[in-house]
């Protein structure tokens, strides 16, 4: 029953979503209403779940003698410390909460973000080694693109910025292309598979 | 000749650094691809009404704000009304933040000229809701007003009273406003993106899926070329144009270095034969 009752719900849902694509009928939007709503509330429950489960993680961390438990201990503070702020005094302008987020989450995010630059320069160095014909192809390209995207390529050449563009709208987006259809037709093939109740794997290990 | 990378990431800081603290000015010539976005806000009457989607994280703040911000100044200049919403949680307060700034900025009304939704979990399901009642799955806006009670809720009912989305993102979002709000619901859509995601989004902009792709900081400095109005985008335009400049440069050093070593390598070898 553990596995049969959600395949079923699963099989019931699946084609029910598929078919109201077609259906106009007012019952049939009504229940499709239902159904979104229904979406965000089983979003939610999973939500509080995800929440719970970083707080017992991190409780569990904070317990355990070691240098985690710094971090432990910080990660349970900002998070009880968002709480008290958002209920306390509000999430609106002026508020606590926005400025704790703005003056110290934000940038804390943004500086990690940032530390790409120096490590991508330096892979750049290491990495981008014109050992045969195919690679010294790629480095023109990156290399073009590099400079043609910014105002030094225009500088370099009026024709810099064309042949960026080309390579950008002509063969990226030939590749790019030919991947989403992989990925779209690999999505049908799996949605098929769950509805049908032949895919498993989304019921969890002890259930296949 | 063993290179410390130290160096590498001191190059990095100081072409980032420097332009910043003493711009150079460098000109930004406006892209096909930026004009098309300004041209489609120019074409909207005013009392027309936007959706920005705050879709991004934090983290990608300094590339997105300067578009989002670009964009938003141009909608309030055009007399275009603007309602805001996040599908990222974190997008939710910076959303809120950018509206109220350039809403204010631009000596705007909340409620009539502008409003803020919040942020809405399941992103699909927010997407595919809001095409049949936008106060279904937003009853309140973000301070707790009910959407029904604010002049523009009373007006815009779902995407049949919104011209167009403009999806401020920095992942994947942007390609489940065009399979959901377009593909479904006839939506257009435009994608303000970090500048390494707009390769991704072309297939959808030759497709006609989207009506424009608004690229990076690039992307923000074209637009307020454009609005005649330098800011953030421009200013940063200097810091990225010599990081980019100094990456090539290692790139070239870094081959020059790797042909040097092999053609050492090569020439012990013949005289060792």
């Amino acid at each position: 029953m553990r596995t049969r009752l959600p395949v079923i719900i699963c099989g019931v849902f699946g084609v029910f979503m598929a078919a109201q694509y077609f259906i106009t009928a007012e019952p049939v939007t009504a229940m499709y209403r239902a159904v979104l709503d229904w979406m965000q509330i089983i979003f939610v429950c999973a939500l509080l779940v995800g929440i719970l489960n970083v707080i017992l993680r991190q409780l569990k961390s904070a317990a355990r003698p070691g240098p985690d438990r710094v971090y432990a201990g910080i990660a349970l503070f900002g998070i009880a410390l968002m709480v008290v702020l958002g209920f306390g005094w509000g999430i609106g302008r002026g508020s606590a909460f926005l400025w704790v987020f703005n003056n110290v989450q934000a940038p804390m995010q943004t500086t990690v973000f940032s530390l790409l630059a120096f490590y991508v320069a330096s892979a750049a160095y290491r990495g981008f080694r014109a050992r045969h014909f195919e690679s010294a192809l790629l480095i023109a390209a990156a290399l073009i693109i590099l400079l043609g995207r910014v105002p030094i390529g225009e500088m370099i050449s009026s024709h810099v910025p064309a042949v960026v563009s080309w390579v950008l709208n002509v063969p990226a987006v030939a590749a790019k292309r030919a991947i989403l259809i992989g990925i779209g037709l690999g999505m049908t093939a799996t949605a098929i598979k769950v509805i049908a109740g032949l895919e498993r794997a989304y019921l969890g290990s002890r259930t296949r | 000749m063993r290179f410390d990378r130290r160096y590498i990431f001191l190059a990095i800081a100081v072409a980032v650094a420097v332009p910043m603290l003493f711009p150079i000015g460098l000109p930004v010539a406006v892209t096909d691809e930026t004009r098309q976005v300004y041209d489609r806000i120019e074409n909207l009457a005013p009392g027309d009404v936007v959706m920005f989607s705050f879709d991004h994280e934090a983290s990608s703040l300094p590339e997105v704000r300067p578009l989002a911000e670009a964009v938003l100044t141009h909608c309030f200049r055009r007399g275009v009304k603007v309602i805001g919403l996040a599908l990222f949680a974190e997008g939710a307060a910076v959303g809120y933040d950018i509206l109220k700034d350039v809403g204010e900025r631009e000596d705007k009304t909340y409620g009539e000229d502008y409003l803020y939704l919040g942020y809405r979990p399941q992103y699909s399901a927010a997407i595919l809701g809001m095409g049949e009642s936008i106060a279904e799955v937003f009853p309140a806006d973000y301070d707790q007003t009910p959407y029904e009670e604010l002049p523009l809720g009373q007006r815009v009912k779902s995407y049949a009273d919104i011209e167009l989305v403009v999806s401020v993102a920095d992942g994947s979002l942007p390609t489940y406003w065009v399979e959901y709000a377009q593909a479904r619901y006839g939506q257009r859509i435009v994608a303000a993106l970090t500048a390494v995601m707009v390769t991704a989004y072309n297939p959808y902009l030759e497709a006609g899926q989207l009506d424009g792709i608004l690229g990076g900081l690039k992307g923000a400095a074209e637009y307020e070329k454009l609005l005649g109005q330098p800011a953030a985008g421009t200013r940063g335009m200097d810091a990225q144009s010599l990081a980019h400049l100094t990456i090539a440069i290692l790139i070239i050093l870094g081959n020059i270095i790797a042909f040097a070593r092999w053609r050492r390598g090569k020439s012990g070898k013949e005289g060792d034969a």
